[in-house]
């Protein structure tokens, strides 16, 4: 999913998300829910599947895909912290930092990250745009320390000399 | 009876019918619950929790807003475990509010002061932790966000969304970063968006009209009604050292519910107007000499006792007693009498039945067809010049009417504002604004609502009422009243449209006394 849909998502930023499959994958849906409000949450992750982060050009048209008003939408949108209301990297990792993993290193983990990424800080985007750092807890590997997730790949046991190894598969 | 519900609320016994929420019942047992999300007129989401009581035999509190009485319901407002959940929720609100009370709008008319003063805890326990800060956002035409001062009670949401249907508010994030958003293409543009202002619990939306205009303790609050069209939506009018500064509404679950429109609330400049008449002015040789009102009322009742065709120019905002009382003069003679209708946009209210800023922008059509101003303005003005006298009672005179005034055998204005337009006349009266006298109006759907006097009137300025009524007696020896109550008494044991009602059987919300009408004066 990761590989086509993000190789895709940079291309016509300002053109309609809601247009072709992705159309007709959201109205597929829509069977499935009693209300094309309860289609909101899917409808914003096909957004941000296609462009790597949910504008407020994208609320304004999911709104008027589903027949609501863009506050409400923007108001959901910012309720959930995966939604991504600015932009972020081609790549998104996610590296756990909860007490089990904190325990067998997983800082300096994020700290070999942070430097051969070159985003600097946590949360922050590399200058070419490659990648985007953040935080998470617990991933759900306590045995596996350090889970990092990158866009949807998981990776467990990552030490510090592995980094290198996982980034380069993410071009 | 078995649609009523037997319930005991803080030891006092009460029986209310069946689907009423506690918090309800409990106003009927005299109790107050204090909440903050709960509001009448808007649905109930009980977010804000600070209306849980403790009902007996229930497991847990219960949010007073939503859950409805059973019968022998035991529920204590005030007891130690009621209280106890409410300071908790205090001290939860208070974690990330601002302490500048001193220079918030709100103070002294704000619920969270309130409360933590009753009940609140004495002190804070996290005052080694940083405040949330958000930057103040402009929210429309006439209002501001404090988003610091926000206890996210979403009354305003529920407002734009349930009752304007126009969402255009939202809560953005969650926890303790939640804040009320804005779409920002469409800000509060409503025409009767202002209401959240009020509906805010906080002072976190303010109006930017009144923003630091005056502290809510140096106010003097009276009963009135909104003269702005003839749907007689009752406001309060706040005035500081005897300056109108705010209009608020009042609640009238028949007229207007809790609510006024943008329009109504921002016109209430001319009510502080300096440019006024303040003392009788007679024309003597050419130019106009003011005088005393022994002289003006003997100089009124000689013009109008000479008269036998007379044209009444009246305002659609004079009061029933002045619009009555000025037809009276005429009495003898035939009469040609209009009221000026200003005309505008409607702009309805959606979530509230019967409920808009109506076209019709004044507030005594009614009023005005019921005490026989039964001409058209077009056809008054005709009328004018051929007419032995021309009473003008406090109506806007544009420059074309003026000089069909200037054409009449004989002239007089009972007026508020000078201007050279009604210089014309040969009598100058100067009478009290809406703001300035007692009086009624009666709106489109015939009720009939008290005002008050909010205000001094300027310089020798009194009523139009007491005016015709004085000219009136000095003409035909009939007596005069000397109050409002008595005026009105007088005109409705004479018009039958009025009922025989007096001012004690109007109240606070105004008596129904003509089916609604699309009348003749529209």
């Amino acid at each position: 999913m990761s590989g086509t849909a993000h190789a895709a998502r940079h291309d016509a930023p300002d053109q309609p998300v809601f247009v072709g499959q992705v159309k007709d994958k959201l109205e597929a849906l829509f069977p499935s829910y009693p209300t094309r409000m309860a289609c909101l949450l899917p409808a914003l992750w096909m957004v941000q599947e296609a462009r790597g982060w949910i504008s407020p050009d994208a609320i304004a048209e999911v709104a008027t895909v589903l027949g609501l008003t863009p506050a409400y939408v923007r108001g959901v949108a910012t309720f959930y912290t995966m939604y991504h209301l600015h932009p972020v990297g081609r790549h998104f990792i996610q590296v756990c930092g909860t007490s089990p993993c904190h325990l067998c290193g997983s800082d300096e983990v994020m700290k070999a990250i942070l430097q051969q990424t070159g985003c600097g800080e946590v949360g922050a985007t590399s200058p070419d745009d490659r990648f985007t750092v953040i935080e998470v807890e617990c991933l759900g590997a306590c045995g596996f320390a350090t889970p990092i997730l990158v866009d949807d790949d998981f990776h467990d046991s990552v030490t510090p000399e592995r980094v290198a190894g996982v980034l380069a598969r993410y071009p | 009876m078995s649609d009523l519900v037997n319930v005991t609320i803080d030891g006092v016994a009460v029986a209310v019918p069946k689907g009423t929420t506690i918090i309800e019942a409990a106003k009927q047992a005299g109790v107050l619950v204090p909440h903050y999300c709960y509001h009448p007129s808007l649905p109930s989401p009980a977010v804000c929790r600070m209306c849980l009581v403790d009902v007996e035999k229930a497991p847990k509190l219960l949010p007073a807003c939503v859950t409805t009485v059973a019968e022998g319901n035991v529920i204590n407002v005030n007891n130690e475990k009621s209280k106890k959940a409410r300071e908790s929720v205090l001290e939860f609100l208070l974690i990330n509010h601002p302490l500048d009370c001193p220079i918030c709008d709100q103070a002294g008319e704000c619920e969270l002061q309130d409360y933590v003063f009753q009940e609140g805890r004495a002190n804070t326990r996290y005052g080694d932790y940083a405040k949330r800060f958000n930057p103040v956002e402009d929210f429309g035409p006439d209002v501001l966000y404090v988003a610091n001062r926000c206890i996210l009670c979403t009354r305003c949401v529920r407002f734009m969304e349930s009752v304007a249907d126009e969402p255009v508010l939202n809560v953005s994030e969650r926890g303790d970063r939640a804040f009320i958003g804005i779409d920002p293409d469409h800000l509060l543009t409503h025409p009767w968006s202002g209401n959240v202002v009020d509906l805010c619990p906080v002072g976190s939306l303010i109006s930017k009209d009144f923003l630091h205009k005056a502290r809510a303790w140096d106010l003097d609050k009276t009963a009135s009604i909104c003269p702005g069209c003839t749907q007689g939506c009752n406001t309060m009018i706040d005035t500081r050292d005897d300056i109108v500064v705010r209009l608020r509404p009042r609640a009238n679950l028949e007229v207007n519910r809790h609510f006024i429109c943008d329009t109504g609330r921002a016109d209430y400049r001319w009510m502080n107007r300096g440019d006024r008449i303040e003392a009788p002015l007679v024309r003597e040789g050419g130019k106009l000499i003011p005088t005393d009102w022994d002289h003006a009322l003997a100089r009124l009742a000689e013009l109008t006792r000479g008269a036998r065709s007379i044209v009444i120019l009246a305002s659609g905002r004079a009061s029933t007693e002045s619009l009555g009382f000025v037809r009276r003069l005429a009495d003898h003679g035939t009469v040609t009498a209009a009221v000026k209708v200003p005309l505008g946009t409607e702009a309805p209210l959606a979530g509230v039945p019967n409920l808009a800023l109506r076209k019709e922008r004044a507030p005594n059509l009614d009023g005005a067809r019921l005490a026989g101003y039964a001409a058209t303005w077009a056809g008054a003005l005709a009328a004018a010049p051929g007419a032995d006298l021309v009473l003008v009672l406090d109506a806007d005179i544009d420059d074309a009417e003026a000089a069909t005034l200037a054409r009449a055998r004989s002239a007089v204005v009972i007026g508020t504002v000078d201007d050279d337009r009604i210089h014309c006349a040969n009598l100058l009266l100067p009478t009290t604004n809406m703001a300035e006298e007692n009086g009624t109006y009666v709106n489109r759907d015939g009720r009939v609502q008290r005002y008050y006097q909010a205000k001094a009137a300027p310089g020798m300025a009194r009523p139009a009422w007491w005016i015709a009524a004085e000219a009136g007696h000095l003409a035909t020896g009939a007596s005069a009243p000397k109050t409002a109550a008595a005026a009105f008494a007088t005109l409705s044991s004479s018009m039958p449209g009025l009922g025989g009602l007096t001012y004690a059987d109007l109240g606070h919300t105004g008596r129904v006394v003509s089916p609604a009408t699309t009348g003749a004066a529209r």
